[in-house]
């Protein structure tokens, strides 16, 4: 390059072309992004944050929280399961040489390991999965053939990969689970768990509450530190107060004292609770297990 | 100003030079090559900038097939795809047919029959000899293609032919279709017309 | 001697208008150097010991670790780059430094800046973002000093009497650019009163974060090695065809990496990044052909020299480009996302890469810039090989510990404390190296003060020696 002028010409294009594509666009195609609609269903998705829990939000960004918790599920891929649901008049033990009739089928090759394994020493409890397949024909002729039998089954679609494996939500984390934050505090490491379905796996805010006041009582083997400057430890008054904690002996306070949550920590408790991502969307389908 | 300076200090060690050379090709042909490989990859993984496709799914249709559907359109798409690998081949995707193949179903008096007894009873044990579809005379013979298909699999293709095509007529269930599996029973001889008209609707 | 030399400015001219500049630039990034690792090091303590200042809500992990990070970043690697940048254009223009006031008042303003934004984080007013986290008024007096420093380096590229560019040139200059326009759109857009809503802002960050930590510091430290491989090796640079083909493809197919596999955005914005960072591939390739070349050969012994210090940041870039293009690969990001892996990349680009090579950088010219050698020349080479230790000993193991971690994440079998649990043990060995560094720092801030003071008292003996002198008279003749 000869001139200062051709090295900013090159600079600028290079940089605007990036520019373009990952600020230009996304704000241009997702920027405007309304609500959404669950899928097979009318609700709205996602719903606001009422009252505390908006406050909270902001409590979870003033403490860093997204330093060590990450707030998105990943998924890995998705299935097609056949589970059955009802036997009918067959016996337990005449369904599973039913099913190895079926082996010889040319479609079901691939899977006949997978079935085998999944009813060895199976005594007839329901429901049972028997196949897990990411071909919608092969799942729907499964079907059809189990109906004929006079069996009940359904077919489902359920989201594969760890995070899903270890309940950490039921489906991927897409845009429009992030409409209403701000900031968006997806996190960028996992010292704690990841906190996406959090509202959905411990939906008690003295839970909440007793894990930021000392998170080895409820899990010993944490290495989260204890948020204590988010409580206030006081005398007893004439009753106890409805919000004082319920700690095991070794965490509790001194005699006649209790530990009361400050706003902060309630606020905090209340945006945890409403971390939830668990209804299917067009872009993220799944079949919610039966209420 | 530097003009004046005679007593400068010994000039400064000689700033760095650069080997003048051009851009080897060897380097421009890798990245050529990685451009090439990138746009492949873009092309299977991206979605090509749709909105909803989200990484595991490739392709808008990759995450349509996990769509749960609604019962029939889920018929008729099961009922096509089956048509299309068992019965298009002779019949056709358009349901024409072809002269010395197999007769129309476009317009076939008997696939938008009412009952389907008669309609069913043809996959189910086969034809042989001539019958009269639309007017014409067809003397052909047809297997039993239906035998092997599970009672949904064949009710959803006969739902789709009578109302594909122009037909339009009512769909069938997977139990009508078990209950005329069950009167043809098994490896018997192929139907023909007159013992199809003899049959109820 | 050649006859041109009278034509252009001899050095004393050039080192006096940089003295001040670069004082200002260089005492406040070694302060905020120190303040940061030492955050760092509570940081890392803290993983071993939860309860470690628990009490106190300012050093809960959350504060403290985005803090030790900018303070590194915006609070050493960036002024001692500007500084070490507006040397090498006043050296290969061979011209003093234009307006050599602006730099002064701009270095004051992004101290000042860094010390609101670093207070701001501990004191809960962080924005959220990472790399951004500076409240609003931090941010608006750093970009504002950056445009100063610009403009003077600006000014100082457009005097030059040398007129043809060197590689470097192409670098600083594009550093230059790069910065304000990256830091103007992710404030405007994230750090103001009309956000973008949902996951766009965390993509703006990402591509932020992308252009300022892997392409920015890319551009301004291989420009830097660019400048003192050749001098100290008595060579010239090897091939400037490498060197412009690495410029042109760091510059646009670096730009766009950054956007993690796993992200919840649609799937074309993470593909577009694993096909960049896959071209990234060709950038590296060549600045380490380049590299290769031009040290490869050369006579220097250095013996914890300046030499020593950009040879291994160089060798650190391409290990930490290696290991940023890995993470962008979608079969590896799926373990290594959200692990100990991406921190060690970051750590690596900061501290292995950009703090050596300014390091190197600094001690090469501070003591022409000066007119006087160091103060503490044994301090400097032992720097050398505290930092290179303790760079080892933080980032190898931080690197395992994410790969173990990953791993055992990915297996649902496994329990979420096992996995962290496994990748703690590592972290002793790392928190260990963060204090060699530290340390190392702590050797490097007292060189740079003992060189202010003794500047500063040189002046005040000056000025002394001015006011006790006799006055001149003048004799009129009748």
């Amino acid at each position: 390059m000869k001139t200062g002028v051709s090295v900013f010409i090159a600079a600028f294009v290079a940089l605007g072309a990036s520019w373009c594509g990952f600020v230009l666009a996304p704000v241009l195609q997702l920027g405007g992004a309304k609500q959404t609609v669950v899928l097979q269903s009318t609700d709205n998705w996602p719903l606001q944050r009422i009252g505390e829990a908006t406050l909270g939000l902001q409590v979870y960004r003033a403490y860093g929280c997204a330093a060590c918790h990450s707030e998105q599920v990943r998924q890995t891929g998705a299935a097609f399961e056949v589970t059955l649901t009802s036997l009918g008049v067959q016996k337990p033990s005449d369904f599973v040489d039913f099913t190895k009739s079926l082996f010889v089928l040319p479609e079901l090759a691939d899977y006949t390991n997978a079935i085998a394994t999944s009813l060895n020493g199976w005594k007839g409890g329901l429901p049972k999965t028997l196949l897990t397949c990411t071909d919608k024909d092969i799942a729907t002729e499964m079907a059809d053939r189990l109906k004929a039998v006079g069996v009940k089954s359904e077919t489902g679609i359920i989201a594969t990969g760890a995070d899903i494996a270890r309940g950490w939500g039921s489906r991927l984390s897409v845009a429009a689970d992030y409409l209403y934050d701000q900031p968006v505090q997806l996190g960028s490491l996992r010292a704690g768990p990841d906190l996406a379905n959090i509202g959905v796996r411990a939906p008690d805010a003295n839970w909440q509450l007793q894990h930021l006041y000392a998170p080895k009582s409820v899990t010993p083997t944490s290495t989260m530190p204890s948020f204590k400057f988010l409580f206030e430890v006081r005398k007893i008054g004439a009753t106890p107060s409805p919000d004082a904690l319920n700690l095991p002996k070794e965490f509790a306070a001194a005699d006649g004292y209790e530990i009361v949550p400050k706003p902060e920590a309630k606020q905090l408790a209340a945006y945890l609770l409403s971390l939830k991502a668990n209804v299917p969307l067009y872009e993220a389908p799944f079949t919610p297990a039966a209420k | 100003m530097s003009d004046e300076c005679p007593a400068c200090s010994v000039p400064s060690a000689g700033e760095p030079s650069a080997t003048r050379s051009a851009a080897p090709m060897w380097i421009i042909v890798v990245t050529l090559v990685l451009l090439f490989l990138g746009g492949i990859y873009f092309d299977r993984h991206s979605g090509w900038f749709d909105a909803k496709v989200y990484a595991p799914y490739n392709s808008t249709e990759n995450l349509g097939a996990y769509q749960p559907q609604s019962g029939a359109a889920a018929e008729l798409a099961r009922g096509k795809k089956t048509y299309e690998a068992v019965c298009g081949i002779c019949h056709g995707p358009d349901g024409l047919g072809k002269p010395g193949q197999a007769p129309p179903l476009a317009g076939s008096e008997w696939v938008v029959a009412k009952g389907v007894n008669r309609l069913a009873h043809i996959p189910l044990a086969g034809l042989a000899g001539p019958i009269q579809v639309a007017g014409k005379e067809w003397s052909l013979n047809m297997a039993a293609m239906g035998a092997a298909l599970p009672d949904d699999s064949l009710a959803a293709v006969l739902t789709y032919i009578r109302s594909s095509w122009g037909n339009l007529a009512p769909p069938v269930t997977g139990d009508d279709i078990k209950k005329i599996r069950a009167a043809v029973g098994a490896g018997g001889q192929p139907a023909t017309s007159e013992v199809l008209l003899k049959l109820p609707e | 001697m050649n006859p041109t030399e009278n034509k252009t400015s001899c050095d004393r001219e050039l080192n006096d208008s940089l003295r001040v500049p670069l004082l200002a630039l260089f005492g406040g990034a070694a302060v905020w150097l120190v303040v940061g690792l030492v955050l760092g090091l509570i940081a890392g303590i803290k993983f071993h010991a939860p309860e470690f200042l628990g009490g106190c809500p300012l050093m809960t992990y959350g504060r403290v670790a985005p803090a030790a990070n900018d303070a590194i970043l915006y609070g050493f690697c960036i002024p001692a780059a500007l500084g070490v940048m507006l040397w090498i254009l006043a050296r290969l223009s061979r011209q003093p430094l234009a307006l050599p006031l602006v730099p002064v008042v701009a270095a004051n303003l992004w101290h000042l800046g860094v010390f609101i934004g670093t207070a701001g984080i501990l004191l809960g007013a962080s924005t959220g973002h990472t790399w951004l986290e500076y409240p609003r008024a931090a941010s608006v007096i750093l970009f504002a000093a950056f445009l100063l420093i610009a403009v003077s380096a600006a000014a100082t590229f457009g005097w030059r009497s040398e007129k043809s560019l060197y590689p470097s040139h192409w670098f600083l200059f594009a550093a230059l650019l790069w910065f304000p326009w990256i830091y103007s759109t992710a404030n405007l857009l994230l750090n103001s009163n009309q956000v973008p809503r949902g996951v766009v802002q965390p993509i703006i960050g990402w591509w932020f974060a992308n252009n300022l930590v892997f392409v920015w510091l890319a551009l301004v430290g291989v420009g830097i090695a660019f400048y003192f491989l050749p001098k100290i090796a008595g060579r010239p640079l090897a091939s400037s065809g490498y060197a412009l083909f690495g410029f042109l493809t760091l510059t646009f197919f670096g730009t766009w990496c950054g956007i993690p596999q796993g992200a919840p955005v649609p799937a074309w914005l993470p593909t577009l990044s694993s096909v960049a960072a896959a071209l990234t591939l060709v950038p590296l390739l060549a600045i380490l052909i380049v590299t290769a070349k031009t040290v490869c050969g050369a006579r220097v012994s250095c013996m914890g020299g300046s030499f020593c210090y950009i040879k291994f940041g160089m060798m650190s870039f391409i290990v930490s480009g290696i290991l940023y293009v890995s993470a962008a690969c979608p079969q590896y990001s799926r373990i290594l996302d959200y692990t100990w892996f991406g921190a060690a990349q970051t750590q690596l680009q900061l501290l292995g890469f950009a703090a050596m090579i300014l390091f190197g950088a600094i001690y090469e010219l501070l003591p022409s810039v000066m007119g006087k050698p160091l103060p503490l020349p044994k301090f400097a080479k032992a720097h050398f090989f505290l930092t290179m230790i303790g760079v080892l000993l933080f980032v190898v193991p931080l690197v395992i510990a994410g790969v173990v971690q990953g791993e055992k994440l990915a297996d649902p079998s496994i329990a979420f404390a096992d996995a962290n649990s496994a990748a703690l043990k590592f972290l002793r060995v790392s928190t260990t190296g963060q204090l060699l560094v530290l340390l190392g720092a702590i050797l490097f801030a007292a060189n740079i003060f003992i060189m202010t003071i003794q500047w500063k008292l040189g002046i005040a003996k000056t000025v002394i020696a001015y006011l006790k002198s006799p006055l001149e008279t003048l004799e009129v003749k009748p």
